[in-house]
């Protein structure tokens, strides 16, 4: 697969910091767009690459932890490093519980960001190599007939050829010749692989 | 029952006597029954006195009065034997009214003390209530001292842990910038190809942080350094007119027009000309301010001096912003209220303290067509000036 260029958007309404965060983020190579409102940042389109956010709690207008939430909401799952002046703990306890990745005070040492960056980047690039998998899995399972669904259900509960033809109704031959359209169009290795398969998509409905 | 018993007693004693004497010497001896009645009435009531009476005639005339032993009387002893019951009479009337009216006497006085007794019971009572009341209300007291004691500590805490937080916040922010903007210029120059342009504009942004941690510093250790107002002779339309100069790259640069009317007549004012230029500015930034979201009429700052009756001066700053709502204006002088994100909330507090130690009054009011109005007062001390 081939890979996109990975984004960090930092978010402070602090000129001079965001300008040093960006320039500290630029110097090992990554891609920074900069924004200087929680606002500006769910105004602008997003590129479709592997991101985090590095995020300062205390914002005029919307606050760091009230755009936590707001993504959430909205399903966005992109993975944020909260930066504060003054990090007390009910707050981090609250940024943590929405998912923060990462929570660092200020004035934040270059190194710490810089390999907070990384692991955020790293994780949701994990994500979305999750993600992109469910989404293939689920066109190939949506390309089934439904006779052959029913065939699969009762494949993956465990039943014998001879048991499925009972139950449908269909000579043991019919179901053979189902289940080997299922095999294929799933392109499932093994009994075990199509099995493993199908649970995935059970346990994650489509949005 | 008993005081008739004592009367027949005391009767038959003294017809025994009366008898026993007779029989010695001859002559009737009747005045024991006047003693015999004397003493029934007396502790035997008006009854026992009467029973006495009758039980002393009925003796006389049966062994004293001839006949003797029969009840009749010689005609010749009448006047003599009706005179001695008149007279047995008469006593036990007499001691009877005597002894009924000192009874009533004495009732009186029982009744008095019982009466007395009670009332006393009672104002004890309500004394004995009073004190536990007096008790619970000096208990309240101290406790609502005590209150306010704690109050005033928590208010006084608060102020000083807010004022440190606020600039803790002000001097961190400028240091995060210096910290990220050195780690950028340490990365741009540790890189295989040391990037010169880069480090150098990340190292003049960790320069200008610096410089405003270090401004900010200034105004704090200035704000404390005025604390003690130097006064001397101002003129107060001077000081508005160099304040306004101050002001006059924001207000252009914000579309704001400044309108002076300042009155000739002003008196001179006694104060620390210094204070009350930072009192005009904090009011002429605040009306630019109040006038930033105003786009559908003229962004008008009105500066007005007028003397006032009393020998008073009065400045006021009209904006055309976005006024004060009922629930702001109440707040507007309290310490870290601000309605900017980025204020500190301390202008006005700090405009007001400085104007009342000048003996003066700083307030605000809505301003008829949209927009508010500042104004303080400074008393006079001195002749218009010529």
């Amino acid at each position: 697969m081939k890979e996109v260029d990975p984004v960090v958007f930092v978010i402070d309404d602090d000129r001079m910091i965001r300008e040093g965060l960006q320039s500290l983020i630029r110097s090992v190579g990554l891609r920074v767009e900069t924004f200087a409102s929680a606002q500006g940042f769910l105004a602008a389109k997003r590129p479709d690459a592997p991101a985090c956010l590095v995020l300062d709690v205390r914002m005029p207008g919307l606050s760091g932890l009230d755009l936590q939430v707001k993504l959430g909401e909205a399903g966005a799952q992109i993975p944020i490093i909260f930066i504060t002046g003054h990090g007390d703990i009910p707050m981090s306890v609250r940024a943590m519980k929405e998912g923060a990745h990462e929570f660092l005070t200020k004035p934040v040492r270059g190194q710490d960001l810089l390999d907070a960056i990384q692991k955020a980047i790293a994780s949701d690039r994990e994500l979305r190599k999750g993600r992109l998998e469910l989404t293939e899995v689920r066109t190939r399972f949506d390309s089934l007939t439904p006779r052959e669904k029913e065939v699969l259900d009762l494949v993956v509960a465990g039943l014998l050829n001879k048991q499925i033809a009972d139950r449908l109704g269909m000579s043991e031959l019919t179901v053979k010749t189902h289940r080997a359209h299922v095999m294929e169009k799933t392109q499932a290795e093994s009994l075990a692989h199509l099995v493993r398969m199908s649970e995935k998509l059970k346990n994650s409905p489509r949005k | 029952m008993a005081s008739h018993g004592l009367a027949i007693m005391l009767v038959s004693l003294a017809l025994l006597v009366s008898l026993a004497l007779q029989h010695s010497w001859g002559n009737p001896f009747w005045f024991f029954f006047s003693v015999a009645v004397i003493l029934s009435t007396w502790f035997g009531r008006a009854g026992a006195g009467w029973l006495a009476v009758v039980g002393s005639t009925l003796a006389v005339m049966y062994y004293f009065t001839p006949p003797i032993h029969s009840l009749a009387v010689n005609p010749g002893d009448l006047p003599f034997f009706l005179t001695f019951v008149a007279c047995e009479v008469g006593v036990t009337h007499l001691i009877s009214w005597r002894r009924k009216s000192e009874d009533a006497l004495r009732h009186a006085r029982d009744e008095l003390e019982i009466r007395v007794a009670e009332r006393t019971s009672a104002l004890k009572n309500a004394n004995d209530a009073m004190v536990l009341q007096m008790a619970e209300q000096k208990r309240t007291e101290e406790t609502l001292q005590a209150t306010r004691t704690e109050l005033a500590r928590v208010a006084r805490i608060t102020t000083i842990g807010e004022l440190t937080a606020s600039i803790a916040h002000e001097v961190n922010q400028p240091l995060a910038a210096v910290v990220a903007n050195a780690d950028a210029c340490v990365a741009w120059l540790s890189r295989e190809q040391p990037d010169l342009v880069e480090a150098r504009a990340a190292a003049e942004r960790a320069t200008q942080g610096a410089t405003r941690a270090s401004e900010v510093i200034a105004r704090i250790r200035s704000l404390i350094s005025k604390a003690t107002p130097e006064k001397s002779r101002v003129q107060i339309n001077q000081v508005v007119e160099q304040t306004a100069a101050l002001a006059a790259g924001q207000a252009s640069k914000n579309n704001v027009a400044i309108e002076f009317q300042l009155s000739p007549d002003v008196p001179n004012v006694l104060g620390d000309s210094i204070q009350l230029q930072q009192v005009v500015l904090n009011l002429i930034v605040n009306g630019i301010e109040a006038m930033n979201s105003v786009a559908d009429r003229p962004r008008k700052l009105v500066i007005r001096t007028q003397p006032q009756s009393g020998g008073q001066i009065r400045v006021s700053v009209q904006d055309s912003g976005v006024g004060v709502t009922a629930d702001v204006m109440g707040r507007l002088f309290e310490p870290f209220f601000t309605t900017r994100a980025k204020g500190m909330g301390m202008g006005l507090p700090i405009s007001r303290s400085i104007i009342e130690a000048h003996g003066g009054k700083l307030w605000a009011e809505s301003n008829g067509s949209g927009g508010a109005i500042f104004s303080f007062t400074l008393p006079s001390r001195d002749e218009p000036a010529a």
